[in-house]
């Protein structure tokens, strides 16, 4: 221990003075020589051979002054700046080469700089607050949006109606402050002054949002427990990003009025800069208002205030704990305030309900990262792109490492030279790697270019209705740091073998017949690189292959429904003042304006589109049947929808009649049910005429089934039980408040859908315009072509089978190139042997079949071990496919056969040389 | 394995040096080498110079200690000498 202390202490010293130290070891070596060589004159030998003597006896003087001054300091900052000096020179000398591996190891080091860098941004980063390692989450699933009774099969707790969330604040003070905040989140129209109201996004929390966060403001003051009390005058925070973009940074904002669905509130604060709320989404909140505000802003649909019986739960709830805190132990104690609270309550207890009740629990998450959806959603295809772009990467080091092999080869003599005038091994094997991590480095400064490039693109890609989002690009500390590694590992990986090789060069024999040679000692390796990069390859290609296969199976589904020449408004009348009983007149007026332009056929208003990702959802109970048990299955699905729905989007009627102008609130409640539905609820009658209810068997006999309309599919071509109810009826026989209510906030439509007889190209314009002139406090929320409404489902898995096609055609593109390279060097090494092989009566063609059997012999081991690899990936990537097996042959025999067509092309070009080659031509070059 | 015998090697010839310069007082590398070649032929066979990556080391490690005088040739020369509080402190 002390000696190495005392070592490391000279060698610090050592560090300076060089200079000196040189000259006073150059002195201690003149003086050994020149005692040796008296000694030798001594002995009676002539003076010339009496200094080769010394010299002899002494040994390698040039070694020697390296290990010297090596042993003096740490290593020498000298023979650094030599080695890379000489580098940048071999480098520049060979400008094709060092092109080509630069470029290539841009694309791998970039693939992959580009998927780390959102994967530190999304998965890795913490919520930008402070302490978040003291953030605790109670749930850690992320049910959204509201719910009502048990939540998940396995009782695990995460989404909480109000009350509940005031009962465990009250029964855990191990939360220093316990938060609750919107499941999901809401667009409202919003307008300041006199301009026109702009959609933003807004999200509920409890008042003391900003304090648990331990989050301030940029300027005014955060919300308060006193801003969430019933009575409190409505009050919100804008965001940093939001004030500056949308009201110009104008700087009396705060305690300024803004109206929100037109309700006033004041500004109380503008959050500070890079706060986004409790989770990282592509749409982050515009402002956060109190929970107390949501009656005024909901009105019937409100989830805060307990109508009827069952409470909504809408929130999740994130607290920050005290330090010391036995998170176990507060686990246990939740769980059990849960069930405490289900207990005396008609909603878990009521039919049988109350045996469900003991495996009721929460789970405790962490939660400095906030509310991990995004994690969840993009998270797994993350971690495939990641594995994959780094087999990009390990093929790409297979091509450089062969690249290197080729001219290390070529420099033998060089190598052969310098270790004859005593350069010592180790120096050898320094200098070739100090290449190589050179090269990988400017590789790398170059892939951090593609890296930004890449992962914006596919930010852009897979979320392009964000704003604000905040997901940062540019390269962090983080990522620099990651890609000065990932060049680091790349250069010694494939610089490694080549040094090695190149050190083992034995001068004598390299310098006696430098150019001259059928086999040698490093087409072994080289040969073994081709056969990986083939069988990489084949796994790369055959994911590629699986995914987009996928990919055009999720898009080619028949839906049932027509998409062509429709287009799809997301508005809000709640938003722009409208109360219920004005609703048919403004309905009215929509439809036939829309209707009068050009070329419309069908217009037609429903709560929710099919394919547009949401639903409601409700428990159907038969005509006379008793209230469904916790294990029935009485769910459905429905949507409130215009007489015209069904014909806008295309789906015909198989029994019964449609909606008709004659079905208004006087007549007959009538429902229109999906072919599944009437499967499941009523097997084997004749539908029609049948009545359901929902709610409580007292309604059982509300709607009458008019019809039976064509099954429709979600995305993933799933089927749900499905009922349509028209716009003209709302149902008044309820009784209980909640569903009174719910009733009543049905009434209010999302969506208008819009069918052209022909393709319009104005069609945006043409239907803004009319809802402005209708009311020009409409807010167009969203305005899309239902078809790309459709294939907005199948962003992520349109962007992972691209990606993944990317990779494998880069992987296919390196890999051939690898393959040509090898082979042409082969064939330029052995030209004078195939030269001879000619003159001793070889045809061309027998030459031909020469050089391309060594190519076809690595490309079939290559195939050989990429195709059971490839099938174990298929395997890993089954929960990613899309009505194709992980095992589809097509794959396989499709990425042999592309890889085997690319790399038989790339090996037959310089056969075609080899057999090319004149003989005499060929045997006078030595 | 070829790491393994030169560290071998070198353990050897310092302990060989420390001998050489305990039994024989003060000494430059020369001195050094020739006795080392008295005592054994192998170790030092055509590659004396290696002896002064041993010496630097040791005097490193805090072992011996060197000052300038003048060789037998009238040139000036380093000579070594061990560290005695050193070579007492570990009992020797």
């Amino acid at each position: 221990m002390v000696s190495w202390f005392l070592q490391l202490v000279s060698r610090v010293r050592g560090f300076f003075g060089q200079k000196v130290a040189d000259c006073e070891f150059e002195d201690e070596l003149r003086t050994h020589l020149q005692l040796l060589w008296n000694r030798f004159v001594d002995q009676g030998m002539p003076p010339e051979d009496a200094a080769v003597a010394a010299r002899r006896q002494f040994g390698n003087l040039t070694v020697l002054r390296e290990r010297q001054r090596e042993t003096r300091t740490f290593l020498s900052p000298g023979v650094l700046v030599q080695d890379v000096r000489y580098a940048l020179r071999q480098l520049r000398k060979s400008p094709g080469f060092t092109l080509t591996a630069v470029l290539t190891l841009a694309f791998g080091i970039g693939a992959n700089t580009a998927i780390f860098t959102l994967v530190h941004a999304i998965l890795l980063r913490s919520l930008p607050v402070a302490d978040p390692s003291r953030l605790y989450r109670i749930g850690d699933l992320n049910d959204c949006c509201y719910y009502d009774g048990f939540e998940n099969d396995n009782g695990d707790f995460d989404l909480f109606p109000y009350d509940l969330y005031l009962h465990l604040k009250q029964s855990a003070p191990e939360f220093e402050q316990l938060a609750a905040m919107q499941a999901g989140g809401s667009s409202f129209s919003v307008r300041s002054g006199s301009s026109t109201a702009k959609p933003l996004r807004a999200e509920y929390v409890s008042g003391n949002y900003f304090t648990t966060l331990g989050v301030g403001v940029y300027a005014g003051r955060p919300l308060l427990d006193s801003d969430d009390k019933p009575g409190a005058a409505p009050a919100l925070v804008l965001s940093y990003q939001t004030w500056k973009a949308d009201f110009v940074g104008e700087p009396g904002m705060v305690g300024s009025t803004i109206y929100v669905q037109t309700h006033p509130f004041t500004v109380t604060g503008i959050a500070p800069p890079g706060f986004y709320g409790d989770r990282v989404v592509s749409r982050p909140p515009d402002f956060w208002v109190p929970l107390a505000n949501e009656p005024m802003i909901e009105g019937a649909g409100s989830s805060l205030e307990i109508q009827g019986e069952e409470d909504t739960a809408w929130l999740y709830l994130l607290g920050r704990v005290r330090s010391e805190t036995n998170i176990l132990s507060l686990q246990t104690k939740l769980s059990g305030a849960l069930r405490q609270w289900m207990a005396p309550r008609p909603a878990f207890n009521a039919h049988g309900r109350a045996a469900l009740i003991p495996r009721q629990h929460v789970v405790l998450a962490p939660g400095g990262g906030g509310i991990q959806k995004l994690q969840q959603y993009a998270g797994k295809g993350l971690r495939m792109l990641m594995i994959l772009s780094s087999v990009v990467l390990l093929i790409a080091c297979a091509n450089i490492a062969n690249l290197l092999l080729a001219r290390s080869t070529t420099r033998r003599a060089e190598v052969a030279v310098r270790m004859a005038l005593g350069a010592a091994r180790r120096r050898i094997i320094r200098q070739i790697l100090t290449e190589s991590v050179l090269l990988s480095m400017i590789g790398g400064i170059a892939g951090l270019a593609v890296a930004y490039g890449l992962s914006r693109m596919i930010l852009i890609l897979a979320f392009p209705d964000a704003r604000n989002m905040p997901v940062q690009t540019s390269p962090s500390l983080a990522v620099l740091g990651f890609a000065f590694l990932v060049s680091l590992l790349t250069g010694v990986t494939f610089g490694t073998a080549p040094a090695w090789l190149s050190s083992q060069a034995k001068p004598a024999e390299a310098m006696r017949g430098a150019n001259r040679s059928t086999g040698d000692s490093s087409s072994l390796p080289q040969r073994a690189l081709v056969v990986l990069q083939v069988a990489m390859s084949v796994v790369l290609l055959a994911g590629a292959l699986l995914m987009t296969e996928s990919l055009a199976r999720l898009e080619h589904q028949k839906f049932g429904v027509a998409t062509a020449n429709r287009y799809v408004v997301q508005f809000d009348p709640q938003g722009a003042g409208y109360t219920v009983d004005r609703l048919p007149e403004l309905y009215h007026q929509i439809e036939d304006r829309l209707s009068a332009l050009p070329a419309a056929a069908n217009v037609s208003l429903a709560r929710y589109t099919p394919l547009d990702g949401s639903i409601w959802g409700t428990c159907v109970i038969q005509q006379g049947h008793p209230a469904p048990g916790p294990n029935d299955k009485c769910f459905s699905s429905w949507v409130r929808v215009s007489t015209k729905f069904l014909d806008s989007v295309g789906v015909p009627i198989l029994l019964g009649r449609n909606f008709s102008a004659q079905d208004t609130q006087t007549s007959t409640p009538v429902v229109l049910v999906n072919q599944s539905f009437a499967q499941h609820f009523f097997p084997n009658q004749n539908p029609i005429g049948k009545h359901f209810g929902i709610v409580s068997p007292k309604n059982s006999g509300a709607f009458e089934i008019a019809g039976v309309f064509a099954d429709f599919t979600d995305p993933r071509g799933e089927v749900t039980p499905l009922f349509l109810r028209p716009l003209a009826q709302r149902y008044a026989g309820y009784t209980d408040p909640e569903a009174i209510s719910s009733e009543k906030s049905s009434m209010f439509v999302g969506s208008i859908i819009i069918q052209f007889t022909r393709p319009q190209q104005d069609a945006e314009a043409m239907v803004r315009r009319t809802l402005a002139d209708i009311d020009s406090n409409l807010t167009v929320f969203h305005f899309v072509s239902y078809d790309s409404q459709v294939a907005d489902n199948f962003r992520q898995d349109r962007l992972i089978a691209r990606l993944t096609s990317l990779f494998g055609i880069l992987a296919l593109i390196l890999a051939s190139v690898g393959l040509y390279g090898v082979m042409s060097y082969f064939v330029a090494r052995r030209t004078s042997e195939v030269g001879i092989r000619m003159a001793l009566g070889a045809t061309r063609w027998s030459v031909l079949s020469l050089v391309l059997r060594g190519a076809l012999g690595q490309i079939l081991a290559g195939l050989c071990l990429g195709v059971p690899a490839a099938l174990y990936a298929g395997h890993l990537m089954t929960s990613f496919l899309y009505g194709v097996s992980g095992f589809a042959p097509f794959a396989f025999v499709g990425s042999t056969l592309i890889l085997g067509i690319c790399a038989t092309i790339a090996g037959f070009i310089p056969a075609h040389r080899a057999a090319s080659i004149d003989p005499m031509r060929a045997l006078r070059t030595e | 394995m070829s790491t393994d015998k030169s560290e071998e090697l070198q353990g050897t010839l310092d302990l060989m040096i420390l001998k050489t310069l305990h039994a024989l007082g003060p000494q430059h590398g020369f001195g050094i080498a020739r006795r080392i070649e008295q005592v054994s032929e192998d170790v030092l066979s055509l590659n004396e110079g290696t002896v002064y990556t041993s010496l630097l080391r040791l005097q490193q490690r805090g072992w011996i200690r060197s000052s300038w005088g003048v060789s037998e040739n009238n040139r000036r020369a380093r000579f070594y000498s061990i560290h005695q509080a050193r070579a007492e402190a570990t009992g020797r």
